[in-house]
């Protein structure tokens, strides 16, 4: 071993997310001279809220090695669930909790299905997420709902500080300071992490692994639903096709983040979604269309998924490493 | 008979470790030669060298006369070397004859290249016209028996009418009596054709019923070729041949307190098709050896053991009371440990540091109530483990992946010891570790069963032999000594390769 000085990697990782974060905003900028106004970083951190807490339920799947590609749809179905209660007059907080309840329930199912039922969890989740966009048309007949809203005072929710902070970015770092405790400092995040790595090795240490996936799968579908309520609260009303934006900046958040810090986790995660919001922001106040903004965010997330790949990465580096020996 | 092949003086290192040191061996046409040797003994690197996967570091090979060069699969079988894995490779979904010329299928002139059908099971009919053999190729190999599909693989071998060398690695090691007697019919049949068949086996009566020779190897080095007339002749002792001399006093000495604690009674064990009628009792205060070879269901013993697989019958009691052990959660919380065969896929989460998996096999001790990791105990816990267990290098913040095998196992270890088992059952504890952690390990197994009932499971006699106070034999599935007699070496040797009682 040669024992020459090294900057530890997390360091260096930090400085290539803030260099990347930097370039984005710094392109951005020059485009359009708005981007690091104060109202615009507000709006992009309330964006990045909701982005933000899908992440943070996906987090969990894909830590256990899983895929949930349902979420979007049955944030959808919690939307229109958590409409239907408001219009209904339930008060804000049981009309809240029905929604994630309703996510919680659909996450249930899936990981039953998977971990106990050992269906294959893409095509599964599929079918699961077009069930619950088909049910999210139960309420309404597919009209978006907006009955008692501001009543409700569930506009709150999106409008209300605290000190000075947006009440989204709130919800968002109390929800990522409790899931960082659970997956990085308890022993239930170590069950997490080993039940992903191997599977088998976490069986014979006594971790009880199909009760972790199907755990994954209900804080994902919680999560989804509960990022959905503040979409909801920014838009004002609830929407059969709202969660069908969660999709690819989730999947690209986590992906993005496990590819900058080594593997997924909820610092690396945050990072992520921060990043994918910086560019979606800054494509909507260019005035991108979102088919454009979506191939590009489609693109960031198959690269990195590549950086991912430690194959690939292996072999990237052997390539570069053979070009400087030469 | 003709010399069909001759490979002299063959070398092959891997790293520091040479595997194959000066080797020779011939073959005849027609004949069928056996090759036998305990695992590492060097058998599989000479076939890979002779079927094109490794290259040779030095010597000759000829074949029939004329030197060759075995570059790659594609050059040995472009001279005539067919070889069948252990477990063929083969496309469930198609039927036999698809399978047989897999890659190979005959095509139509035309459009899109179609397969011809016809013209490839008239070709298999060509195939069993010269073996001939009962087996229905229509079938799909998914619903075909065992030996069956290794009749298809055989036969996929010798799709080419060029070949004259087969090779044939442990071929019988899934297959019932009777199964073996069909595939070995082809064996004969292939043999009149002139083939010449070069046959791995770990089951020793089987040379004398198929094999015309034989040829053992051990430690790199092919020790002795007897033809199997005259070694039957002569009685020679082929585990003997087998054997590694002595390779120093590794093994602690035994403390022989034989009254302790009862701390399991296994009676009855079975699992169909895996073991049957095992039953032992364990103590505290000593180490228990069970003796069998990989596929005598030694490993699926352990593993009903701790709850990975559910017996069909028998009782297991832990310390005087009845036990159905439901699962490895069930069974740690019952005192049970199991250093698994598989370190690297059942034992360790390789990706992950020591200080992981030392604490993995016991979070709540690892954790405050509420679930929170106390980070610097368990690193100190940790740190102290590897202490014991003399890991090297003591680096705790390195991925497992990192350290030699022997370390590994050490950290599997050391994993059992902060869980502090009643009950720590160990299987094949020191396949690829050095002989000065090997050493290690035994006499941390010595001073585990102190104050614990310790079970090695092993399919390595001499350490089965050396580390336990008693012993018992596992041939295919069945416990062949009494776990109260202490047989010799060569006793228990004879009983776990050839299933004899003494």
């Amino acid at each position: 071993m040669t024992d020459t000085f090294k900057l530890p990697p997390v360091v260096l990782r930090l400085a290539a997310f803030v260099g990347l974060l930097a370039v984005i905003a710094a392109v951005f900028q020059f485009f359009a001279p708005a981007y690091l106004s104060n109202g615009n970083l507000h709006a992009l951190l309330r964006h990045m809220s909701v982005n933000g807490l899908a992440a943070i339920g996906l987090t969990f799947v894909i830590v256990v090695r899983q895929f949930d590609l349902s979420f979007p749809g049955v944030a959808s179905l919690g939307a229109m669930t958590l409409g239907f209660l408001l219009a209904t007059g339930y008060s804000l907080s049981a009309s809240i909790a029905g929604g994630v309840a309703i996510g919680l329930l659909a996450g249930i199912i899936n990981g039953t299905a998977i971990a106990y039922l050992r269906l294959p969890d893409i095509v599964t989740t599929i079918a699961t997420g077009g069930v619950a966009i088909g049910l999210s048309y139960f309420y309404s007949n597919g009209t978006s709902i907006s009955e008692n809203f501001f009543m409700s005072g569930i506009l709150d929710l999106n409008d209300a500080k605290i000190l000075t902070f947006d009440m989204p970015v709130v919800i968002l770092a109390c929800a990522a300071v409790a899931a960082g405790l659970i997956l990085h400092a308890s022993r239930f995040g170590r069950s997490f992490y080993a039940t992903g790595e191997n599977r088998v090795s976490a069986h014979f240490s006594g971790i009880r692994v199909k009760a972790y996936v199907l755990a994954a799968f209900g804080l994902c579908g919680a999560m989804a639903c509960l990022a959905i309520t503040l979409l909801v609260a920014s838009s004002g009303a609830a929407n059969v096709s709202a969660g069908s934006q969660l999709l690819m900046p989730a999947f690209a958040a986590v992906y993005l983040g496990a590819a900058l810090f080594g593997a997924p986790s909820i610092p690396a995660t945050l990072a992520g979604t921060l990043l994918m919001s910086a560019m979606l922001n800054g494509f909507t106040l260019l005035a991108i269309p979102y088919y454009y903004s979506d191939a590009i965010v489609s693109t960031v997330l198959i690269g990195a998924i590549a950086i991912f790949d430690p194959k690939l990465t292996a072999t990237l580096g052997n390539l570069l490493r053979g070009r400087t020996a030469r | 008979m003709a010399t069909v092949l001759s490979m002299r003086q063959i070398e092959k290192r891997f790293g520091v470790v040479k595997a194959l040191d000066g080797v020779n061996f011939e073959l005849e046409a027609g004949e069928i030669h056996a090759l036998l040797g305990v695992n590492g003994a060097g058998k599989s690197t000479l076939i890979k060298i002779l079927s094109g996967v490794y290259a040779k570091d030095s010597g000759t090979i000829e074949i029939g006369g004329a030197p060759v060069e075995l570059g790659s699969p594609a050059a040995a079988i472009a001279h005539g070397i067919a070889s069948v894995q252990q477990h063929p490779e083969l496309v469930n979904d198609f039927t036999g004859v698809e399978n047989i010329f897999l890659g190979e299928e005959a095509g139509k002139p035309g459009l899109g290249g179609r397969i011809d059908r016809k013209a490839m099971r008239l070709a298999a009919q060509k195939l069993l016209k010269r073996f001939p053999i009962e087996i229905d190729l229509d079938r799909r190999v998914g619903e075909m028996p065992a030996v069956d599909r290794e009749i298809v693989a055989v036969l996929h071998a010798l799709r080419r009418e060029d070949i004259r060398i087969l090779i044939l690695d442990e071929p019988t090691s899934t297959l019932t009596e009777r199964e073996k007697a069909s595939l070995f019919q082809l064996m004969r049949s292939l043999k009149a054709a002139g083939i010449a068949i070069i046959y791995i086996t770990h089951r020793l009566e089987e040379v004398f019923e198929i094999a015309d020779r034989f040829t053992v190897f051990r430690g790199g080095r092919n020790v002795a070729t007897f033809t199997s007339r005259a070694a039957l002749e002569s009685g020679v002792s082929i585990p003997e041949l087998m054997l590694d001399e002595k390779t120093g006093d590794i093994f602690p000495p035994r403390t022989g307190e034989a009254g302790g604690e009862v701390m399991m009674e296994v009676r009855g064990l079975e699992k169909k098709g895996l073991f049957s009628d095992v039953s032992f009792t364990l103590r505290r205060g000593e180490i228990l050896g069970i003796f069998g070879l990989v596929g005598s269901g030694v490993d699926e013993l352990s593993k009903a053991l701790f709850g990975v697989i559910r017996p069909d019958g028998g009782e297991i009691e832990i310390q005087g009371k009845p036990a159905i052990l439901k699962d490895p959660h069930d069974a740690l919380k019952r005192g049970i440990f199991l250093v698994p065969g598989d370190r690297r896929t059942e034992g360790l989460t390789l990706s992950k540091d020591v200080v992981f998996n030392t604490t993995l096999a016991h979070l709540g001790k690892a954790s405050w109530i509420g679930g929170f990791l106390r980070f610097g105990r368990n690193r100190k816990a940790a740190e102290e483990l590897a202490r014991r267990v003399a890991l090297q290098p003591p680096k705790l913040d390195r991925p497992v992946s990192a350290f030699s095998g022997g370390n590994q196992q050490k950290i599997v270890i050391a994993k059992g010891l902060y869980r502090d088992s009643q009950i720590y059952i160990f299987v094949e504890p020191t396949v690829g570790v050095d002989i000065g952690a090997r050493a290690t390990l035994y006499a941390l197994m010595r001073e585990l069963s102190k104050k614990a009932g310790v079970l090695v499971i092993s399919s390595d006699c001499d350490e089965v032999h050396g580390v336990a106070d008693r012993t018992i034999a596992l041939y295919k599935g069945r416990p062949i000594a009494h776990a109260d007699a202490a047989p010799s070496r060569d006793q228990l040797l004879a009983a776990g390769i050839m299933g004899v009682r003494s």
